[in-house]
């Protein structure tokens, strides 16, 4: 198992290397001029042609891309990944002081998200094709089918403005502020998670082994949660996985309506302003995420599944 | 045993979690107040996204976006773009480039330094030297202080504009050694209390204001990107006044009691012409053709169909006040569309199939590019231009760029016919937009817009004296007989309408002015409570 975990972080030097010099060149080839954006901000009016060259020389843009590219790389290596265009304070530092704000969204969302599905997802293979697990799939179809900035303005609209019950945006009103934006960041991939929960639980149902509990005499709702559930969730974690990908994505656009200030809102920000630093170091952060969550993922098929080990062919196969 | 004791822990730090968050709302409800204390007067404003940048010399928190009420600049810029004192008393132009400011006496910064010329130089001028001289031409040699409370200023080039541009909100006046970023000092009507960075700013009265302190105890600015969460806050009550509200929601937030107040135009709708484009964007550089497109369009049917009545039909790109006496002088080009068939006619443009006009075998085909504030600001124009351009044989596709940033790009790289834009005046420099915008004036026109758009002459003879010209009379009339070329003479720029900041304001809320741009909002004489 460690050496299987070296073995991946060591895969992580050439996937961060290339992952890097992909961000560098989609930011670079974004339509906008970054010198631009900034000396608007400064003059506040469009630049002339030498503020303009001010511009580029000040934010080191005069210079060819594969020098820009290696004394970035120069820098990120030394945990510098340079200042931003709009606030010019260090990038590391803007997205380390935002982060504690995305997490407060996304990691409560990940478990509501998680804890839903669960439920829907047993309760829709419980109840296979009876009323309860029709009406609950359409209900989840209709989930995972609607935009999050849709219904986090559906929610706003109920529980704000009509209901009074929490705020329509931002933190001031602690622990209630958090409530609606959770909510929206989770329901689409709760949605999409249940679904996928009950088609494997399905699946499982019809084992051999769960016939033999069920002539047993086991009781159904031990042969659901004792052999069926735990015997399915391999594909869920991995489902669960890739969700938390999704959530992370989810954030801008949800940290955008309820005027959150955590990694989204910087994100959007730094489109809108050009911000090639802080674009590029968000980029290769959410990249980091994505890979330590795969990791953590894969790891744990062996907690949940002792015939797996991580790494070996042979018994990674079910 | 010991689980027991940890389940009923458990419940106890749960409950006590519970109860501090629900306090944390605020309410104080001592039941054995005796006496009532007169509520406070506690205003929230919703804006758009925070602009503040809090690092560097060029540092803008509390200057604009929005303006806090913080800082003062030494003249004021009116409703209708007059020039008012706010912390010069008087002004005076000493030819043949110098300005005399006569500082009013007393002010003190928030921090209690006194207002002085010393201050003044260092605060405002010296800082636009710094960042290049910016508009005000400022080099680091350009302020010389008389006495006290006089000083001098000379641009380092002949910069005659100077009083019209020094009222823009961005030249505050901010105390000596004072970090900007940090700690905002200035001598308006409310001093800094504190800055979340994306959450909001508040400010509160400041006691020793040299004029009538302000009404409100505390004034708080908060922060909604999303243009239908601001307005969703403002209806729930979460806020009092909102910045920027989207158009197509005034109707319903009357209906909720909101209020909508008009301010004068201090912004227009244009669609400017690409002059110098190559094929297939070259269509526009005939005059003609720009002509057939600006008679082809229905303002007052934009105006009372798409924009909700919320505009006016002017076509100047330069507010009717900053032009005084020489406003009329544009007229614009009036709707017409036999007049446009007509030219198109002439011009050799036959329909063709599909009842799309073709000219040697060329469709009359163009791209609109819409993009500035956003193309969000500005739907459904495109459609309403397409639609009247195809009944006189004009096809319109319609490019949405995402942002400001690459509807920009679309210009530099002259990847369009015809570009969509909502520029606001924010000074009261008659040649403010057309400078920025379309003039070859390399000292003060934007260079993306100056490769596309300039008209040449007339045009760039006309603006070239706004500059140098002390007389505003002049200047104003130089300036409208260059606009009456551009607009209805040459059609380089095709005027839609005159539009403003939309605010809405509960009804509670008392003395708010609503200005034609959001950064010169005060906040000095609001209240809230019934009229």
């Amino acid at each position: 198992m460690k050496r299987y975990v070296l073995r991946r972080l060591a895969v992580l030097i050439p996937t961060l290397l290339g992952m890097s010099f992909l961000v560098f060149s989609v930011a670079s080839l974004t339509p906008g001029d970054p010198a631009e954006e900034y000396a608007q901000r400064v003059s506040d009016r469009p630049p002339t042609e030498e503020q303009l060259r001010l511009a580029r020389q000040e934010l080191r843009l005069d210079r060819p891309f594969v020098v820009q590219y290696v004394s970035w790389v120069g820098h990120a290596l030394r945990g510098d990944l340079g200042k931003s265009f709009f606030t010019r304070r260090p990038v590391v530092d803007e997205i380390l002081h935002r982060i504690p704000f995305t997490l407060q969204l996304a990691v409560p969302a990940a478990l509501l998200s998680l804890l839903l599905a669960v439920a829907v997802g047993t309760l829709c293979a419980f109840y296979r094709n009876r009323l309860v697990d029709q009406v609950v799939r359409i209900l989840s179809l209709a989930g995972a089918s609607m935009p999050s900035f849709w219904l986090a303005l559906i929610l706003i609209i109920l529980f704000s403005v009509r209901l009074h019950i929490f705020p329509v945006a931002g933190r001031q009103a602690g622990l209630s502020s958090v409530v609606l934006p959770v909510i929206a960041l989770s329901l689409p991939s709760a949605a999409v998670l249940g679904r996928f929960i009950r088609s494997t639980l399905l699946e499982v149902l019809g084992e051999d082994y769960i016939r033999t509990a069920r002539s047993k005499g086991v009781r159904e709702v031990s042969v659901l949660s004792r052999h069926a559930l735990r015997n399915s969730l391999v594909p869920v974690v991995t489902a669960f996985g890739t969700s938390l990908g999704h959530l992370l994505a989810g954030t801008v656009v949800i940290e955008s309506i309820f005027a959150w200030p955590g990694l989204g809102t910087l994100t959007l920000d730094a489109i809108r302003h050009r911000d090639y630093p802080m674009l590029q170091a968000f980029i290769l952060f959410s990249g980091l995420v994505v890979i330590a969550i795969n990791l953590i993922v894969d790891v744990s098929y062996a907690a949940i599944d002792p015939r797996i080990r991580p790494g070996r062919r042979s018994s990674a196969t079910r | 045993m010991i689980r027991a004791l940890h389940r009923r822990l458990l419940v106890v730090v749960v409950l006590a979690l519970l109860a501090a968050a629900c306090s944390s709302d605020g309410g104080d409800g001592g039941a054995g107040d005796a006496a009532q204390p007169a509520p406070r007067q506690e205003l929230t404003v919703g804006v758009t996204q925070d602009q503040y940048t809090t690092d560097g010399p060029q540092a803008s928190l509390g200057v604009a976006g929005p303006n806090a009420n913080i800082y003062e600049t030494l003249l004021y810029m009116g409703p209708n773009f007059e020039i008012k004192p706010m912390l010069a008393e008087r002004w005076e132009f000493r030819a043949p480039n110098t300005f005399r400011f006569f500082l009013r006496r007393g002010v003190k910064f928030h921090d209690g330094q006194p207002l002085n010329a010393q201050a003044v130089k260092v605060g405002v001028f010296d800082r636009a030297a710094a960042a290049g001289g910016l508009t005000l031409k400022a080099g680091p040699e350009s302020t010389v202080v008389v006495d006290e409370y006089t000083l001098d200023f000379t641009p380092k080039i002949p910069n005659l504009r100077l009083f019209e541009q020094i009222v823009h909100a961005s030249y505050p006046v901010i105390a000596p050694n004072s970090e900007v970023g940090k700690k905002p000092v200035g001598t308006g009507p409310f001093r800094f209390v504190e800055y979340v960075a994306k959450e909001r700013i508040v400010v509160e009265r400041n006691p020793d204001y040299w004029g009538t302190p302000a009404i409100l105890d505390k004034l708080s600015f908060r922060f909604y990107p999303d243009s239908s969460a601001r307005r969703l806050a403002l209806e729930a009550g979460e806020i009092d006044v909102a910045f920027d509200i989207p158009r197509a929601d005034v109707k319903s937030l009357k209906a909720t009691g909101v209020n909508v107040p008009a301010s004068p135009v201090g912004g227009y709708q244009v669609l400017f012409a690409d002059l110098t484009g190559k094929a297939p964007y070259d269509l526009m550089a005939d005059v003609n053709l720009r002509k057939a497109v600006a008679y082809a369009i229905d303002r007052r049917a934009l105006i009372s169909g798409v924009l909700d009545g919320l505009a006016t039909p002017d076509q100047s790109m330069v507010p009717s006040p900053a032009l005084g006496a020489h406003a009329s002088v544009v007229k614009g080009i009036q709707f017409d569309v036999a007049q446009s068939r007509r030219i198109l006619d002439d011009a050799g443009w036959r329909v063709g199939s599909g009842g799309i006009r073709e000219k040697d075998g060329r469709q009359l085909k163009l791209v609109l590019v819409s993009g500035f504030p956003s193309a969000e600001v500005l739907r459904p124009i495109p459609a309403f231009v397409q639609a009247q351009l195809k009944t006189v044989g004009i096809d319109v596709t319609i490019d949405e760029r995402p942002d400001s940033a690459s509807f920009r790009d679309r210009i530099r790289l002259k990847e369009g016919d015809l570009f969509l834009e909502q520029r606001s005046q924010n000074d009261a420099d008659p040649s403010f937009l057309p400078v920025v915008f379309m003039s070859d004036i390399s000292e003060g026109g934007a260079a993306p817009y100056q490769a596309a758009f300039n008209p040449g002459q007339p045009f760039n003879g006309l603006l070239r004296s706004t500059l140098t010209e002390a007389s505003i009379d002049k200047v104003q009339a130089s300036v409208a007989q260059a606009m009456r070329n551009a607009v209805d003479e040459q059609a380089t720029v095709i005027g839609l309408a005159g539009v403003y900041p939309i605010y809405g304001v509960r009804s509670n809320v008392q003395g708010f002015v609503a200005h034609p741009t959001t950064q010169n909002v005060l906040f000095g004489t609001v209240r809230i409570g019934k009229a």
